[in-house]
């Protein structure tokens, strides 16, 4: 790719769980609020939503000690260099990847299968009452124009680093920072420097493709094809070599040493 | 005595070019969903959105119709007997370039595995096309599994739909008749179908 492939370092250890970056994605995209019931926690609301395409995940947890401790992600599209979404997406431009490597939708072309949702490794695109896919686009429209995110631009603690992914990596890598999503899936345009292993996020240790998404997709499809032309050629192979054993003949008799019948 | 003898009432008919028409809307309304090579299907019904509305309705048709034809000959399909053996050691003779004589029923038995394997194809298309129809209310593995048993169900049966196709019409000789206007030849049922032949009164 000529053009540098643009993306995300999210430094969870500077996270304060302040959600300006859900607001500002809000904003930014003209969605709703959701109504949501408090659940003893300030995490709010609790999934991604069709209205809400990235989130803060809170995770509190109590060591042997009793001490607690917090920790916030930032959770949403993580723009897979190797998307299962787009493998799956049957309606060409639905599901399209930007020069700069972000994985966008076009709700006019989406047609509601839904089959992004099920092929997603980290379970992200949500549908809305109109029944279309919605998820992070990575304000392809603001990065398109020069200008940051509109989460990266209200993160005030610089947890939601963005910029060309590879100098980032490289940044974090000289910093220290151990890395979520460098090579998995071809790379994640979202990349995580995480404190705790990722299974404590909720993450996938080793975020892949789904093994039946795999099948269906790259071994069912093309051989499917093969094997209806093989089909349709095995049959004329057929019916020019032994159809005209298998013709009726009038004189009440069927073709061939038996005499009477085949098949 | 005349020249035809009755193989399948209207009723069986009628059954059976449902699920064929089902079958056909269902294969051009899929096929976009199968691989983006073969989205220009999706024209056909004006869009992909219209697509899977049609494919959702013909599957409808097609889940209860074949169903119902499975059913109505369940009992002559789940039987063998040491004829059908026969047929399947030789493969039906299909790959003989002297034909041997099958002693068949009403369906010999490639007809009988054929119908069997549609029952139970039907069945599972029929279930993995619910599930992944609405997806959020199942297991998301689960989903992804039945969206793969979905798409290789489908490949299964249209091969074979090829095979049937091509037996039925070119391949055989008369035996499309049968389907169409209800009898066939006696000639083809003594040849083809000799047991059932005597069963129906020819000699």
């Amino acid at each position: 790719m000529a053009q540098v492939r643009v993306g995300f370092l999210v430094d969870t250890s500077r996270c304060i769980g302040c959600r300006s970056c859900q607001v500002a994605c809000k904003a930014w995209n003209h969605m709703d609020a959701d109504k949501t019931v408090e659940k003893g926690s300030y995490e709010n609301p609790t999934d991604l939503t069709p209205n809400l395409y990235n989130r803060i995940r809170f995770l509190e947890s109590a060591d042997d000690r009793g001490d607690v401790k917090w920790l916030f992600m930032s959770e949403r599209c993580v723009h897979c260099g190797d998307a299962g979404c787009m493998k799956v997406c049957p309606s060409p431009g639905a599901l399209h990847r930007t020069k700069e490597g972000i994985v966008v939708y076009d709700k006019e072309k989406c047609i509601s299968c839904k089959y992004c949702a099920s092929a997603c490794p980290f379970n992200i695109p949500r549908y809305g009452a109109d029944d279309k896919a919605t998820k992070c686009n990575l304000c392809f429209d603001r990065v398109g124009a020069g200008k940051l995110p509109a989460c990266a631009q209200a993160c005030p603690t610089q947890t939601l680093q963005f910029g060309g992914r590879d100098a980032l990596i490289a940044k974090a890598k000289g910093a220290g920072k151990k890395l979520y999503g460098e090579n998995a899936l071809e790379g994640l345009g979202v990349v995580y420097a995480l404190e705790e292993k990722p299974e404590v996020y909720g993450l996938p240790a080793d975020p892949s493709i789904p093994t039946s998404i795999f099948l269906w997709k790259d071994v069912v499809r093309p051989l499917g094809i093969l094997g209806f032309w093989g089909s349709v050629a095995a049959v004329v192979v057929h019916y020019v070599t032994y159809g005209g054993n298998r013709r009726l003949e009038e004189d009440g008799k069927g073709k061939g040493k038996g005499g009477d019948a085949h098949g | 005595m005349g020249k035809y003898v009755e193989r399948f009432n209207t009723a069986e008919r009628v059954l059976h070019w449902f699920v064929a028409a089902s079958f056909l809307t269902l294969l051009l309304s899929g096929l976009g969903l199968y691989s983006r090579l073969f989205h220009g299907y999706f024209d056909l019904f004006g869009g992909g959105a219209g697509a899977i509305m049609a494919h959702k309705y013909a599957g409808a048709v097609f889940l209860i119709s074949s169903l119902m034809l499975f059913l109505n000959h369940a009992k002559e399909m789940v039987t063998f007997d040491e004829d059908d053996r026969k047929w399947f050691r030789s493969l039906g003779g299909y790959l003989s370039k002297n034909p041997e004589h099958f002693n068949s029923g009403k369906f010999n038995a490639g007809q009988k595995g054929f119908g069997i394997f549609m029952g139970i194809a039907t069945l599972l298309l029929g279930v993995t096309g619910i599930i992944n129809w609405i997806p959020a209310s199942f297991p998301r593995a689960l989903v992804q599994f039945s969206l793969f048993l979905h798409g290789l169900l489908f490949v299964a049966v249209v091969m074979l739909m090829v095979v049937h196709v091509y037996l039925t019409t070119i391949g055989n000789p008369g035996t499309l008749e049968g389907m169409l206007y209800g009898n066939v030849r006696r000639i083809w049922a003594r040849t083809h179908h000799p047991k059932w032949y005597k069963e129906v009164g020819g000699e």
